[in-house]
């Protein structure tokens, strides 16, 4: 109570701090929920490649594209030792000109032989509305919506969604993964080898037989064999095919991730510090402001101890004042901030229960600390000397 | 030099006290030119002089706020209540001066957020007394000087010689071997400055507190058991 009531005792100068502070910790919250996000995103997607799959794609390069390949490449990758299934997969953007924001992935339509991923990928799937994909939908314009999509376009189970120009029914949406099968609509393979051929310029189409194409595939290796080994094997069987395994996406996403998670919470912390600065001015204030009341404790007997205590405490409650507010605040910006987005299929933020408590705990401890230098120096004033200040 | 006709051990004895202030380079003020004082228990005494004449200091190195030069002329003595007080550290002299001194002042120098209770508490906590036991000894000593019905005012709220008393139940509150007022009627009218006076000589001569006041005023030297004078920072 006293110490709020020293608080109150400079209402505007307090107010700023507290602000300043609040802007700080409301930096670090929405920044921290974006870089939880991208975090998840990886992680996710790194997950999937914990389980050993190599993605196999056409064209080289180091990232996967979209190009033509004859689907009895899988034959060969199939003779590889090591390999114990190969499932081939279409993959094309839903839009014809996809656009988006930078950080997330373009929507895209994707076929697998029903049910192939079921069993081997750790992308765990389920469906939300409706049902999953069966061997009976090949060859039917049927279609399945990740979470983002299906909210993006307003699609429920029984909706018709019309997709690079032909009409599909939803027969089912899924739930929430956080990666990529959220801005998926996945399609029986034989649908999306016909609708991925039909997007081809006619000169490149030519005779192309729908059944023989694919764009990619994915190879599960068998138990104990090497998955690195086996995408360089496969990278040795055909110079134009790309792959890409474990540790190729660490390096990619993970360097990615890693540097963007850097800089967000560098500008979180450089707010922050900036709140500290103000409240070290503020406490260096009141220290300047109650000379001689620290002046008078000291006189009647109050230890040097307390008297940084008392300073460290009312500066750590302007901390945990400020940080509470400021993650109120940037609770709220993130959930508005998604509830905008969702709507566009980009969710950026993710607020943790962890970062919410690292936020608060932080603004206390560097208010706490903030409030250091001027207390120590309160508690060093000479009694005498502090009773004379005026 | 004033020898003490107390017969018990004094309470208070300083030999040599100097005390030099460096004001800049070359501006030196010697505030204390070699002081010898005994204060015995129970006595209550005046120190009086004009304005410079180093009463203050003396003051302060009574109540153990300062401490005296060690570092030239003869070796001072500063002995209180029987412990020599120029070898304790800066967390001995604090513990000392919560737990048996009090303080009054001529501003009285309350705390002016906090209410007349809790001003007094606060010496209490300092003195090692918790919560409810702290109130409770506040309370008691408020009543003492006789403004227990003002003890959730504050500062601002009470006149000045109610601000004085609070500080003397302040003073009060830990029952000290000694307490040390620095002007204590020096901002107050005549009426008040007797009433402040009176509850000064009245708690010394109740429960045997011993009380050094600074004072210029000499009628309250008067109202004295002794009067120290005091010239050039010496004990005249």
């Amino acid at each position: 109570m006293r110490i709020l009531r020293n608080l109150a005792r400079r209402k505007l100068r307090t107010g700023l701090t507290v602000m300043g502070v609040t802007i700080g910790i409301w930096a670090l919250v929405v920044f921290g929920s974006m870089a939880n996000r991208i975090t998840a995103m990886v992680d996710n997607g790194a997950a999937y490649f914990d389980s050993g799959v190599v993605a196999v794609w056409g064209g080289g390069g180091s990232a996967p594209q979209s190009n033509p390949l004859d689907i009895a490449v899988g034959d060969r990758i199939a003779q590889i030792p090591g390999v114990d299934a190969v499932v081939p997969s279409v993959q094309l953007n839903l839009t014809e000109d996809p656009t988006g924001m930078t950080m997330s992935l373009p929507p895209m339509i994707t076929a697998e032989p029903a049910g192939a991923n079921q069993d081997r990928s750790t992308m765990h799937i389920e469906p939300a509305e409706g049902r999953l994909l069966t061997p009976e939908d090949e060859g039917m314009n049927v279609t399945v919506l990740g979470s983002d999509i299906a909210l993006q376009y307003g699609k429920h189970a029984g909706d018709t969604f019309t997709m690079r120009g032909q009409d599909f029914l939803v027969v089912g949406v899924l739930r929430q993964t956080l990666t990529q099968p959220d801005i998926a609509a996945m399609v029986p393979l034989s649908t999306g080898q016909q609708l991925y051929v039909s997007t081809l310029p006619s000169l490149v189409r030519g005779d192309l037989e729908p059944s023989s194409v694919v764009t990619g595939f994915a190879v599960y290796p068998a138990p104990g064999a090497d998955p690195e080994a086996i995408a360089a094997a496969i990278e040795a069987l055909d110079p134009e095919l790309g792959t890409m395994g474990p540790d190729d996406f660490d390096r990619l996403a993970g360097s990615y991730a890693d540097m963007l998670n850097a800089v967000l919470v560098g500008i979180g912390l450089i707010s922050v510090v900036i709140g500290g600065l103000s409240t070290i001015n503020t406490m260096a204030m009141s220290v300047a402001e109650r000379t001689r009341e620290i002046g008078i404790k000291r006189a009647i007997g109050a230890s040097r101890l307390r008297i940084v205590r008392e300073f460290v405490t009312e500066s750590a409650v302007i901390g945990l004042i400020g940080g509470s507010i400021g993650l109120g605040l940037g609770a709220l910006a993130v959930a508005l901030a998604n509830e905008a987005g969702r709507s566009s299929g980009t969710i950026l933020f993710e607020l943790t229960p962890g970062t919410a408590l690292t936020a608060v705990l932080f603004s206390t401890l560097l208010g706490a600390l903030a409030g250091f230098v001027p207390a120590v120096h309160a508690a060093r004033l000479d009694p005498v000397a502090a009773l004379r200040y005026e | 030099m004033t020898a003490p006709v107390s017969t018990s051990p004094a309470l208070l004895e300083g030999r040599n006290l100097r005390k030099t202030y460096r004001l800049g380079r070359r501006n030196t003020v010697e505030a204390l030119r070699g002081v010898d004082v005994s204060i015995g228990p129970g006595e209550m005494v005046a120190i009086m002089g004009p304005s410079g004449s180093g009463k203050s200091t003396l003051m302060h190195i009574l109540g153990l706020l300062h401490s005296p030069d060690l570092n030239h002329g003869p070796r001072p003595e500063l002995r209180f209540d029987g412990r020599d007080a120029t070898a304790l550290s800066e967390a001995e002299r604090t513990r000392i001066r919560a737990r048996q001194i009090g303080f009054v002042f001529q501003d009285f120098n309350l705390v002016p957020t906090l209410t007349a209770l809790e001003n007094v508490m606060l010496a209490s906590e300092y003195a090692g007394t918790s919560g409810p036991q702290a109130r409770m000894a506040a309370l008691r000593a408020l009543n003492q000087v006789g403004l227990m019905q003002r003890a959730g005012h504050r500062p601002p709220e009470l006149s000045g010689g109610e601000q004085q008393r609070v500080a003397i139940a302040r003073a009060l509150v830990n029952e000290p071997a000694l307490v040390l007022a620095d002007e204590p009627t020096g901002n107050l009218d005549s009426s008040r400055s007797q009433e402040v006076l009176a509850l000064l000589r009245e708690l010394n001569g109740r429960s045997g507190q011993t009380v050094v006041l600074v004072t210029h005023d000499p009628e309250v030297g008067a109202a004295c058991d002794r009067v120290i004078r005091m010239l050039d920072g010496q004990v005249r």
